[in-house]
């Protein structure tokens, strides 16, 4: 029994490295602008020195030439820019477990910062709809955001870098006092913090 | 000389009874209540302002009638007036009237300096129940005629009035939520934090005059306490996660709290600097909003332990926890009573949150509110009265009850985004 979840996790962590390792390299070609500057300064001066390398690195040295002009802007407007492509995470009332629609939205979440930020800092914000308690609210809206933090590292997303805190029903998405405006505020939101 | 007041008191009063020397204890149930006036104060100005005169006898007479204790009436004066201390009021007219008793009061108000005197009498026996007199500015009158309806309530039942205290809420008026404090009748309200983050469920020392509070104005919900006399916050609880609901312990030494920095929300107790933090419950559950007993013995809490929140009780260390609500699915909020006697709560029904009452050991369960969100009760030092946020069609904002649940009144005046009150005791 414990030899099988030695193997499972040693199969797991297999899976999130090479997850990890595949998202690199298609971060660099398809997403330019989230290169980090320090990526780019250690490459530059290698080029020339390189000559004699195999062609894999000329052909890497195309996408990080490209990338110098977006990482010159500032960075401020990366996680700004970046914020909009999480998708927020939807729960039922006075619950904090995942919907299956949940999952599948965590899982695009993962993916996407297993791409395209997979140092950066992530912000789980757990929110409520008005009509618990406040009080009440600020603890569940804890739980949905640490649910959602789980999930991701099960996706292979790293612990250190998700941090959650709850909003409670303090920062609605949607005013309004009916079940639409409800089902909007009872929430996850994914915020890169750093 | 004693007797025959009280054997005189008695005939004509049956409610009226001396309980012990010093005061008029007032039991009228099942009897009519006592009809006070409070008179037009007198000016001994060559201009007076009409007013400050008016003033003076709103205060008492809304004080008063809040408290349940008389029914109060602010009147004219039914003769000429006469300064207070050279002749007696004409007693039989107040009694033919209707009135048993009577509050006169004199004042001057010459170059910003505020004299004035306040005298309860007993109409019947045209005795001088409680006088007092205050010298100050012109901006205590308000004060000044709570404080004598304060002693008013000594002097007829032996507990004074808490119309001196204030309460310290939540409004959302500029856009954020922020920290005020007002008069506990809705005036004077003044902004205590101006962070322009989230501040939310202020709480008094017990000597009233500090306040703990969460903020979110570090990026997590943390406790921070400040005087009411200066601006300077004091960080109290930045763990981890969540630092919400602080309750000072009645003793001021201890604050209890709910913090999630090992896992989800759990009830804890620190000093009252935020140091040596001791964990009172160990569940999976969320465990918040802590209320002490007022002799520190016991603590009353919310948990879902038992899937949905519900307020259970145990001993101040975290031993012997019970259930206490067992009607209604969602139950918060509670705030023990300082006598002891009542916890008060919130429970979500089908039509909003009302305000319940129930003993400590859960027997007579009471509900007060029938209209409308009611939420976050807290107890008059007195044991009379109740705040309370309420949205309700006559008007959002903080509302005061008596402790029956009659005369539910509001008492903010702001843009009805009040909530979440909290009493002072001082």
């Amino acid at each position: 029994m414990k030899k099988s979840m030695v193997t499972l996790l040693a199969a797991l962590s297999m899976v999130s490295l090479l997850a990890a390792g595949c998202a690199n390299k298609e971060a660099v070609k398809k997403e330019e602008a989230v290169v980090p500057p320090a990526a780019v300064e250690k490459v530059e001066p290698a080029k020339p020195a390189e000559e004699a390398k195999p062609a894999e690195k000329a052909a890497e040295a195309q996408p990080v030439q490209e990338a110098v002009t977006p990482a010159a802007t500032p960075q401020a407007e990366q996680p700004a820019a970046a914020e909009n492509n999480f998708e927020t995470v939807y729960f039922d009332f006075d619950k904090s477990d995942l919907r299956q629609d949940a999952r599948d939205v965590l899982s695009k979440n993962a993916e996407l910062i297993l791409k395209s930020f997979p140092n950066a800092k992530i912000q789980i914000a757990g929110n409520c709809d008005e009509r618990g308690s406040a009080e009440y609210n600020l603890a569940l809206g804890e739980r949905r955001a640490k649910s959602a933090q789980k999930y991701l590292i099960t996706l292979g997303v790293k612990a250190e870098n998700l941090s959650t805190i709850s909003y409670g029903k303090e920062k609605p998405a949607v005013l309004g006092h009916d079940e639409a405006a409800w089902a909007k505020n009872r929430r996850d939101d994914f915020v890169v913090i750093k | 000389m004693k007797l025959l007041l009280f054997v005189l008191l008695l005939l004509v009063f049956p409610g009226v009874l001396y309980a012990q020397s010093g005061y008029v204890e007032v039991t009228a149930s099942g009897n009519r209540q006592l009809k006070l006036a409070v008179a037009s104060p007198h000016s001994l100005d060559a201009s007076p302002d009409p007013g400050s005169a008016k003033l003076v006898s709103d205060i008492i007479t809304f004080d008063l009638n809040m408290s349940g204790v008389v029914l109060a009436e602010s009147r004219l004066l039914l003769s000429p007036p006469v300064n207070l201390s050279l002749a007696d009021a004409d007693f039989a007219l107040w009694q033919s009237a209707g009135f048993d008793l009577l509050v006169l009061s004199e004042y001057s108000l010459k170059g910003g300096q505020l004299t004035i005197e306040y005298r309860l009498y007993d109409v019947t026996t045209h005795k001088l129940i409680t006088a007092k007199r205050f010298l100050g500015a012109a901006k205590d009158l308000r004060r000044f005629s709570h404080s004598f309806a304060d002693e008013i309530l000594r002097a007829l039942t032996g507990v004074k009035g808490v119309f001196t205290t204030r309460i310290a809420y939540v409004s959302a008026q500029t856009g954020n939520k922020e920290i005020y404090i007002m008069d506990w009748d809705g005036h004077n309200p003044l902004p205590l934090t101006r962070n322009g983050s989230i501040n939310l469920n202020p709480d008094f020392s017990p000597d009233g005059r500090q306040i703990i509070f969460t903020s979110y104005k570090r990026g997590n919900p943390d406790v921070f306490r400040r005087s009411l006399s200066h601006t300077a916050e004091v960080a109290i609880s930045t763990r981890k996660g969540l630092n919400i609901t602080p309750c000072w312990s009645p003793d001021g030494n201890k604050i209890a709290l709910a913090l999630s920095k090992d896992g989800d929300a759990e009830i804890y107790t620190l000093n009252k600097d935020g140091s040596h933090p001791t964990r009172l419950t160990i569940n999976p559950a969320l465990d918040l909003y802590p209320t002490w007993s007022p002799d520190g013995t016991q603590i009353a809490f919310v948990s879902d332990r038992l899937g949905n929140p519900q307020i259970f009780v145990m001993n101040s260390d975290g031993s012997n926890v019970r259930r206490l609500t067992t009607t209604g699915n969602y139950n918060v909020n509670p705030r023990w009573s300082p006598n002891g006697n009542r916890i008060a709560y919130s429970r979500m029904t089908s039509g909003g949150f009302n305000i319940f009452t129930i003993a400590p050991d859960g027997s007579a369960d009471t509900q007060l509110t029938f209209e409308g969100n009611n939420e976050n009760p807290s107890w008059s030092a007195d044991n009379r009265l109740i705040c309370f946020s309420s949205k309700r069609s006559s008007g959002n904002g903080i509302y005061v009850m008596r402790a029956d649940g009659s005369g539910q009144t509001k008492v903010s005046h702001g843009k009805e985004t009040d909530f979440q009150p909290a009493w002072s005791t001082h």
